[in-house]
């Protein structure tokens, strides 16, 4: 029973202050094992903020981050599953699920994470799952101003993800599930 | 007549007078530790230390209790029969559990007593008790069967004995269940009874994954007081705590520490016992100390020559903890440190007790040296003196404890006098500091022995003490012989018998005069 937070597209301090209050009320340290950021957080405070919720931090680099250290795609097991993270500003058309399905190839996961557009969507196809997070801080992107904050969190146990998903919608906080199982026998054999 | 019979000898009880009870003078008791292992010459030893205390009765008398009034060396010869069949009756018990060669006639009678009382259809409890209360044999394997007996894990009609067993072990793998999934399993349980499975996810090969509402808000991060989720980490605190304990319950022992498969199983046991204990009883949940007090327990249980019984330890051990936990509930509990039912007040039932046998030392250690008896006496009674003495001592220490009618506590407090009274010498001699140190790591004993004197204040308790009922007499007595002068001053009436009248008796100092 892993949980795993996904998150990413802050953009704190340039276009959100801070995270909602009642995201921050609920994300206390010592519930969640991983944590996944898709990138653009933008600054080092963030970073350490999300360090003490979970010592086990992976980010990627959003174009707007201000560490230029941040890899550009990462992949890491936990339990049975693979997972890849990368910020989604370099699959072009952005957000477009057969780029994306692309990418995962390439990547070789079951769960791809990306961000980029602020909105979230959870996408099936035969390769796996791509899931978008959207915007924790609710900022605005290229694309559009509404856009309701939003995060993910995944409770991995053995072959089942247990997907939270974690919306602000009129200042109150919504949660939906999404369940699905990886097969067996998903393991691609050709490569 | 304000004496009873045994208090008109107003002498010092022969056996807390002979120097058995020191334990730095006389090698042989400390020399037992050493050497219970190799050889038993110890037995000798101490049988021999009696019969030369007989001999030269009234040094030690005089010698280690100046107070003591010169009392009639021949008094105390009388004494003697009684306890030097008792004495020699422990000792080769003793030697018994340290060789676990050559048991004794006494040992296998005893046995043979128990064996022949566990093979009756309605056992008598109250004959069980009192054989075991002078110890089980290790050899006859009977030890657990014993334990859950007097703990009530088992009726004493053994023809209930499967009944009851398998009531009670489904009950605990029914708490197993309930109590030790994680929130994952829980909802998923509570998933597939509401809904059906999402069968759709196979055929679908593209496309939006649905999403579902959740049942009742029930999520991870949720602060929700009757979450599942928000209990299980409120929980997970305690789980850590009880598996960092574990992890350091007896690490010399093969049987609970190491990296063997067995080690694993049997913290992982002890882990869950104590974290099934802790969700069922929210008041106290789980405290430091409850697992030295489960080990012993599960040791014995685990080891009994029964494999169906072995296989079922956990759940035993569960039931017999609990019970055995229930008269001690209060002394964990913070709150009542202070109630008449909290750890000080039995602390200071034990002090009273001190007082009431022992007074010089009660005095020395509490007032002289101010030594309070919380600084020792608290581990001594919380872990029922599983962290005095070596593993197989304690063994036998509780077969004593639990086969008490009335309860353990008695007897624990008795014990823990009884560990004061036999290094009475050292704690007169030392102060603050030295006594202090020597409490907190109590010296190897005789543990047979020990017992034994405890088993002698049960018996002292209702009648003779020590230091105090003698000055009591002395001044009743002294009081007793002042009265009676008084009386017959008062009574030689100089009007009564001699009949001359008082101015007769003037008369002769007037006629010269004439």
């Amino acid at each position: 029973m892993v949980l795993v937070l996904a998150l990413g597209d802050l953009h704190i301090p340039h276009r959100a202050p801070d995270l909602p209050a009642k995201f921050k009320s609920m994300l206390v340290p010592g519930k969640i094992q991983h944590i996944i950021c898709t990138g653009n957080l933008c600054i080092k405070e963030v970073h350490d903020y999300l360090k003490t919720l979970c010592p086990d931090l992976h980010i990627t680099r959003g174009e707007y981050d201000e560490e230029t250290k941040y890899p550009e795609t990462k992949t890491l097991t936990i339990g049975q599953f693979k997972l890849g993270l990368c910020h989604g500003h370099q699959v072009i058309p952005w957000g477009d699920l057969d780029s994306l399905a692309m990418l995962q190839r390439q990547l070789d996961v079951d769960i791809l994470v990306t961000g980029h557009t602020h909105q979230f969507t959870a996408y099936k196809h035969e390769g796996g799952v791509v899931i978008n997070p959207g915007s924790a801080s609710g900022a605005y992107s290229s694309i559009t101003y509404d856009v309701n904050p939003s995060f993910v969190l995944m409770d991995i146990d053995g072959l089942r993800v247990v997907v939270y998903v974690y919306e602000l919608i009129d200042g109150e906080v919504k949660v939906d599930k999404i369940d699905f199982k990886k097969t067996a026998a998903a393991t691609h054999s050709a490569h | 007549m304000f004496h009873s019979p045994q208090m008109v000898k107003k002498r010092v009880p022969e056996w807390l007078n002979s120097s058995l009870w020191s334990s730095s003078p006389s090698p042989s008791i400390d020399d037992d530790r050493v050497q219970r292992y190799t050889s038993n010459p110890t037995a000798a030893g101490l049988t021999t230390e009696i019969s030369s205390s007989s001999a030269s009765d009234s040094e030690p008398a005089s010698t280690v209790h100046p107070p003591i009034p010169v009392a009639p060396p021949k008094s105390t010869r009388e004494d003697k029969p009684p306890p030097e069949p008792q004495s020699t009756d422990s000792f080769p018990d003793h030697e018994d559990k340290s060789n676990n060669t050559t048991p004794s006639p006494e040992d296998i009678s005893r046995q043979s007593q128990l064996l022949a009382e566990l093979s009756r259809k309605v056992i008598n409890l109250r004959e069980l008790r009192r054989i075991s209360s002078q110890g089980i044999p290790d050899g006859a394997g009977i030890r657990s069967t014993v334990w859950k007996l007097l703990l009530g894990y088992l009726p004493p009609d053994r023809g209930l004995w499967s009944s009851e067993l398998a009531k009670k072990r489904s009950q605990y793998k029914h708490f197993k269940d309930e109590l030790l999934m994680n929130p994952s399993e829980i909802t998923r349980k509570m998933d597939n009874g509401t809904t059906s499975d999402h069968d759709e996810l196979k055929c679908q090969s593209k496309g939006l994954l649905s999403r579902s509402e959740i049942p009742h808000g029930e999520h991870p991060l949720s602060l929700g007081k009757s979450s599942v989720w928000n209990q299980f980490f409120q929980d997970t605190e305690i789980i850590e705590q009880i598996d960092r304990d574990v992890k350091r319950t007896h690490p010399d022992m093969h049987f609970f520490s190491g990296d063997s498969q067995d080690a694993k199983s049997n913290q992982d046991a002890l882990k869950d016992i104590l974290v099934i204990f802790a969700k069922l009883n929210p008041g106290i949940r789980y405290v430091q100390g409850m697992n030295e007090i489960l080990a012993p327990l599960f040791y014995v249980l685990k080891n009994d020559p029964n494999e169906e019984d072995a296989a079922f330890a956990e759940a035993d051990t569960f039931f017999c903890f609990v019970e055995l936990l229930s008269g001690f509930r209060d002394h964990f509990c913070q709150q009542l440190d202070n109630s008449v039912v909290g750890i000080r007040s039995t602390i200071t039932r034990l002090s009273q007790l001190l007082k009431e046998h022992d007074e010089e030392l009660w005095r020395h250690l509490e007032i002289t040296t101010k030594v309070n008896p919380q600084f020792y006496a608290f581990r001594w009674i919380t872990l029922l003196l599983t962290q005095e003495f070596n593993f197989a001592d304690s063994l036998h220490i509780w077969d004593t404890l639990l086969s008490d009618p009335e309860g353990p506590q008695e007897t624990l407090l008795r014990v823990c006098c009884a560990m004061l009274i036999l290094i009475r010498r050292r704690l007169l001699a030392g102060d603050f500091t030295s006594n202090l140190k020597l409490l907190q790591s109590y010296p190897p004993t005789n543990i047979s022995h020990l017992l034994y004197v405890a088993n002698k204040l049960r018996a002292m308790r209702p009648t003779g003490y020590r230091g105090s009922f003698m000055y009591e007499d002395l001044t009743n007595l002294i009081i007793l012989i002042a009265l009676k002068l008084c009386l017959v001053l008062i009574a030689r009436d100089p009007f009564e018998n001699n009949s001359i009248p008082p101015c007769e008796q003037l008369k002769p100092t007037l006629t010269p005069l004439e």
